[in-house]
């Protein structure tokens, strides 16, 4: 305080974390966040939701959601048991529909192309978004080399340099220093953190846009969950990251933007630090304080 | 570590009435396995005794003559028999088990919990309890009898008929072995961007096939153990007949054959014959252990 | 879609955790309680010229220093074990800001209880001057009143409200400022004008901390942090 009773000028709103998306005021639409300047590794596409909704039988799980997913940025999506957020997420790659007596009505669009249309091939799809799941789930059969290839071989893509591209995708999952002298040993014989990378690395070597994540920590111990968390800070430079999680605190570690659902429908999205910081919503704002849920 | 006192030791000591069921208990249970072993002992003792006379090399190198009064007649060994048995049940192994591992993965991957599925199921669960003989007089009077395929007894035909009693065997197992591929394998998969069908022959299957092994070898085994179904439909024979097209001998036929035979000679050679076709199916079975050891989901 | 309606009723989550952040606010609003008591000597003090007063005030400052630490420790503790967010992360933070104004606060009546032995133990010479101390510091007492009502029941018009008062104290600091200047000539008159000067501006302090605690308080509701006073830029 200076002696004629005025005080400094104070910054508008609390900083951004370092990885995330910086005050406010800096938010724009396509571009990353002001606080990061890592040069982007590809341009990946950007996710759009247009009235999503998600049916199992008639029973309606999601009620007609509209909402972004910024390119190359990290998504959380964050609620209580059974709001439907892990239904949602099989949406974007169409996984839903695999279940019987399940459907889903609604537009989804991938850079502008609605992969709901008619003329779309599933398959396609599943090649550009990616999906990781909670529990790590390597193929029993397939050696290390053999399962990150799976990818490649399952899809159809091409076969050309298979061990190129199998050494890139272990690279970009942080796993090709570890395993890079056992790669003719079975994948299920790594531990569970190096499983659930593995299985990145499996989904990466397609070379996706969008990469979907369902609480892919859930089933880690606490070093592994860190390791990728440090990893999907790294991923977002080259995919879109869409991540479901339980763990609030995780959302508010690794997460862009997070949206908070509740009950099929989506209640609020923004920076992660408004989220937690200033929510606009009374509901966001009792359940991220753990006043309920 | 200290002891428990005496008293606390008490609470927790179980009473003497207790003991006295458990050890009553225990008594009952391994009586009854004792009883249960009795016959399986017998059994593989008379075999042993009464078989391992009979081999010898010309055992399993001649086809049996058919002569059976005569003394200074040599009454021959069973290697047409066993080359029988050995064809017809691969034949009726090429035809169960492709149609029995379709059926379990339409079963599975395809009809799911439908309406069609459920028949499906209810269908192949009454055909496992269907006797065999009964799959042998289906072949009789569809096959043997009419002039569809030429009439008479012939190899094939009791193929078919072990054919229809493998697969129902085969079915349940593929399925059950099927079911418990993990889900999360085959999402992981489809979330790859692989068809469906990819899915099923690159990663459930190949995930499956040690367990679907051993199901599979099972159901052999069995087929060739069978006597009811040839009884019609093939009818044996004693000459080694490479082709299957007319009637072929088989080792439960010669077994079926010889033990009401007279001759003292020909018994042996029956028990020899059993306990060969015991052996070959007790060897099928140790294949299926091990393969069953390097399975991945059960 | 209340709350209410869902699993456990509002307010029903965390309990230890809110009576951890309760508790913590119930000390820093107290620690007001053991301010306004400090303030209150402090002007009786003054009023008086009594030196003993002054130096109880003095060494009781040890007990709002202790208040700091004990709030500033439990925050810490709070913070580390229980990640508080949003609206819960906000009030940690302004009882922060909080308890350190009142620390500060407490300080200025320490200064000003220092500067009493100084005034010499004979009546005022500008009995005026002395006069408009104490309103200033009547003043200062009732903003810091009206602080702990505002945060205690985030009320922001109150807590505005405080801005007006405060220029009240910034223009008779003004004020004792000039007169202090046109006392005299004689060492003793002007020494202990000197004083009076050191003394008001002690005062305006406390007034300004007050402001300040306000100003946390428009922070904790509406989570944007302004600038009260139109001294410098508008908020």
């Amino acid at each position: 305080m200076t002696a004629d009773g005025s005080s400094p000028p104070r910054a508008a709103a609390p900083r951004g974390r370092r990885r995330g998306s910086g005050d406010p005021a800096a938010k724009t639409n396509a571009a990353p966040a002001a606080s990061e300047e890592r040069p982007l590794t590809k341009q990946a596409h950007a996710v759009r939701l247009e009235k999503l909704r998600a049916f199992y039988g008639r029973a309606e799980q999601v009620k007609g959601v509209d909402l972004d997913f910024h390119a190359n940025q990290v998504t959380a999506i964050i609620g209580p048991s059974g709001c439907g957020k892990s239904t949602l997420v099989r949406c974007i790659n169409r996984m839903h529909e695999e279940i019987p007596d399940a459907h889903a009505e609604g537009r989804v669009l991938l850079d502008e192309v609605d992969i709901y249309g008619s003329e779309v091939d599933v398959v396609a799809v599943r090649r550009a978004i990616g999906m990781i799941f909670q529990k790590p789930n390597p193929f029993p059969t397939m050696s290390i080399f053999d399962n990150v290839a799976a990818g490649l071989r399952l899809s159809g893509a091409g076969r050309s340099d298979l061990h190129e591209k199998v050494e890139s995708a272990l690279r970009g999952a942080g796993l090709w220093e570890e395993v890079k002298d056992r790669l003719a040993q079975p994948g299920i014989g790594l531990s569970g953190g190096q499983q659930q990378r593995l299985c990145i690395a499996r989904s990466l070597a397609v070379d996706p846009e969008v990469l979907l994540m369902d609480e892919p920590c859930s089933a880690l111990d606490p070093i592994a969950t860190l390791k990728i968390e440090d990893l999907i800070d790294e991923l977002k430079l080259a995919v879109t990251i869409v991540i479901v999680t339980h763990n609030m605190q995780q959302a508010a570690r690794v997460a862009d933007r997070t949206a908070f659902m509740l009950s099929g429908e989506l209640v609020e999205v923004g920076p992660t630090n408004t989220i937690f910081t200033n929510p606009t919503d009374r509901r966001t704002e009792e359940y991220v304080t753990g006043k309920f849920g | 570590m200290t002891p428990l006192p005496a008293d606390v030791l008490a609470a927790f000591a179980p009473s003497a009435a207790r003991r006295r069921r458990d050890r009553a208990a225990r008594g009952v249970i391994a009586g009854l396995t004792v009883l249960a072993l009795i016959p399986l002992v017998l059994l593989v003792y008379y075999l042993l005794r009464k078989g391992l006379g009979s081999w010898s090399g010309s055992f399993f190198t001649t086809d049996p003559t058919g002569a059976t009064f005569f003394k200074n007649v040599s009454i021959g060994g069973i290697k047409s028999a066993i080359l029988g048995t050995i064809e017809m049940v691969a034949l009726a192994s090429a035809i169960a088990i492709p149609i029995g591992v379709g059926v379990a993965v339409w079963l599975v991957e395809y009809g799911r919990a439908g309406a069609f599925a459920n028949v499906v199921r209810f269908f192949v669960d009454v055909l496992t309890g269907v006797p065999s003989i009964v799959f042998g007089l289906f072949i009789y009077i569809t096959l043997v009898i009419t002039g569809l395929v030429g009439r008479g007894l012939a190899g094939y035909k009791g193929s078919l008929a072990l054919a229809l009693l493998m697969l129902p065997v085969v079915i349940r197992s593929s399925e059950v072995i099927l079911l418990l591929v993990p889900n999360s394998l085959r999402e992981a998969a489809l979330a790859l961007g692989a068809p469906r069908w990819k899915v099923i022959s690159r990663i459930v299957i190949p995930t499956a096939l040690p367990g679907m092994i051993t199901g599979v070898l099972l159901a052999v085994a069995r087929a060739s153990g069978e006597t009811a179904p040839l009884l019609f439909t093939v009818g044996g024979a004693n000459k080694t007949t490479l082709g299957l097209g007319a009637q072929v001998n088989a080792l439960p036929l010669q077994i079926y054959n010889d033990i009401i035979s007279p001759t003292t000679a020909v018994i042996n050679r029956a028990w020899g014959a059993a306990l060969t076709l015991v052996v070959m199916i007790l060897v099928l079975n140790l294949i299926a252990r091990l393969t069953s050891r390097r399975s991945r989901v059960a | 879609m209340s709350p209410a309606s869902l699993g456990s009723p509002a307010g029903a989550g965390r309990p230890h955790f809110q009576d951890e952040l309760h508790s913590l606010e119930e000390q820093t609003l107290s620690g007001i309680d053991l301010l306004i008591d400090q303030l209150d000597r402090t002007l009786e003090a003054l009023r008086h010229q009594d030196v003993e007063l002054a130096t109880l005030v003095i060494d009781d400052d040890d007990r709002i220093d202790g208040r700091y630490l004990e709030v500033h420790q439990g925050i810490l503790s709070l913070l580390a074990r229980q990640a508080p967010v949003a609206g819960d992360l906000r009030l940690v933070a302004a009882l922060l800001h909080v308890i350190k104004h009142i620390e500060r606060m407490g300080d200025q009546c320490v200064n000003v209880c220092k500067l009493i032995p100084l005034c010499g133990h004979e009546p005022p010479t500008e009995p005026h001057v002395h006069e408009m101390v104490l309103r200033m510091g009547t003043l200062a007492r009732s903003e810091v009143t009206q602080a702990k009502a505002a945060f205690a029941g985030r009320n922001v018009e109150l807590a505005e409200d405080l801005v007006r008062q405060d220029r009240e104290i910034n223009a008779i600091q003004r004020d004792i400022f000039r007169r202090a200047i046109e006392i005299g000539d004689e060492p003793d008159v002007r020494e202990w004008a000197m004083t009076m000067i050191l003394v008001a501006r002690c005062i305006e302090r406390i007034g300004d901390n007050a402001v300040d605690i306000g100003e946390q308080t428009a922070f904790v509701v509406t989570g944007l942090f302004r600038e009260f006073s139109d001294s410098s830029h508008r908020g």
